[in-house]
């Protein structure tokens, strides 16, 4: 068994490239649960924790968030929070202060976990992921990048470096429907960006991805109640749900109605 | 692999695997049973130690990953800690089993300004459980502890 610490970025995809089985390690609170439940079993793994260029944090224009940066980071971060409100709450809402003081927004995304918070602002927001290879690389939107359950568009010997998400423009609401506990999971997770006057809805954690329906945003008429309650009846009939302990299908099809009409009243006012 | 990790202000040895959980090491190599093995999943708080000053869950934490931090456990902390104190001053445990992962969880809130009001410390305790349900005597430890 192998645990190696590159210091790069291209040395993070040269190994990954000679070794595609290595597992790619970021803060690990995803891969710490399956390995302990012993759902994930690997010879060799690649630790991110030395890259040190991962870790950068830049809100100068468009926020650049590396890969490396821990939730807490974005929920506490001053700029984040006073330019990107959605972004900060999102990750916020995310499990205890233990879990965001380890977990990376690199590794949401890479795994796709479809009861993530994340995931669905990130959509509204218009966010883009980097992604570097031995090959060069490449810039993907999230709504792109997650393809289904823990599935994603990267290749093999990809890894995200860094996602970029555009300066709002507009109001944006995260609404995250708990079922159960305070640090569980979200039932559903809608999040509203506005921006030029026009809206993105994002609905996340009741199916296998973040949905987003842009021929129904279009429809929308800020402040009109009638205009908010057709959109989220809209969203609640097109998306297929799932089952599970949060909530089951008939559940959530009520409940996403009622949260995307709340997200549109609130980023009206 | 050979490990050799920072803990309590001192430097312990372990030759494991590279999956080995930080509880386990902690528990079985350094002789620190503060922190707990209970959910295994990161959702109970009861493993919870201070990685360089912040909480985290040990159960689901790859040892490795701890390589160049300064851990904490229940038992790095002075017996006459202001948290500490606090606990003890509002009777804020039953059976104990939970308090490691608390205290440390509290201490961290009061460090940092987020223990402002019981609101933000409920919400701050909201991955820590209390199956003896001592809840109000915490929030009670922490917010003086804070003040």
């Amino acid at each position: 068994m192998t645990w190696i610490q590159p210091t790069s970025v291209d040395a993070v995809v040269r190994a990954r490239a000679e070794n595609p089985e290595a597992i790619i390690v970021a803060g690990g609170t995803f891969l710490g649960i399956l390995v302990r439940a012993g759902m994930l079993e690997a010879d060799d793994w690649i630790s991110l924790q030395d890259v040190r260029e991962l870790t950068r944090l830049q809100s100068l224009g468009d926020l650049s968030i590396g890969a490396m940066v821990r939730h807490r980071r974005l929920e506490l971060d001053e700029d984040v929070r006073g330019i990107w409100p959605g972004i900060a709450a999102a990750f916020r809402a995310v499990a205890s202060p233990r879990v965001r003081n380890v977990a990376t927004v690199g590794g949401v995304l890479a795994d796709a976990d479809y009861a993530s918070d994340p995931p669905s602002m990130l959509v509204a927001s218009r966010a883009v992921a980097e992604i570097a290879s031995v090959r060069g690389s490449r810039r993907v939107p999230i709504e792109e990048l997650i393809t289904g359950h823990y599935s994603t568009c990267l290749e093999e010997d990809e890894l995200i470096t860094r996602v970029i998400v555009p300066r709002p423009q507009g109001p944006a609401v995260y609404r995250k429907l708990r079922t159960r506990s305070q640090e569980d999971r979200p039932s559903s997770s809608v999040a509203a960006v506005v921006h030029q006057g026009t809206v993105r809805v994002v609905v996340g954690a009741v199916s296998d991805r973040p949905h987003h329906f842009a021929d129904l945003c279009a429809t929308w008429r800020p402040g009109n109640e009638d205009s908010a309650r057709e959109i989220g009846a809209g969203y609640a009939e097109r998306i297929e749900y799932i089952d599970d302990n949060r909530g089951s299908a008939a559940y959530r099809r009520r409940v996403v109605a009622v949260e995307v009409r709340r997200a549109l009243m609130q980023v009206s006012s | 692999m050979n490990l050799a990790l920072r803990v309590n202000g001192r430097t312990i040895h372990a030759d494991v695997e590279p999956e080995t959980m930080l509880v386990d090491v902690l528990r079985e190599h350094a002789g620190l049973t503060g922190p707990r093995v209970t959910c295994g999943v990161g959702l109970c708080g009861t493993c919870t130690v201070l990685m360089d000053e912040q909480p985290v869950s040990a159960c689901i934490l790859m040892a490795p990953l701890a390589q160049g931090t300064e851990i904490t456990t229940i038992e790095g902390i002075p017996e006459d800690d202001a948290v500490v104190r606090c606990f003890d001053r509002h009777h804020a445990f039953q059976c104990g089993f939970c308090i490691p992962g608390m205290v440390l969880t509290g201490r961290a809130m009061v460090a940092e300004g987020h223990a402002a009001d019981r609101e933000e410390i409920r919400e701050g305790l909201g991955g820590n459980l209390c199956r003896c349900g001592c809840y109000l005597k915490i929030i009670d430890a922490i917010e003086e502890a804070a003040q």
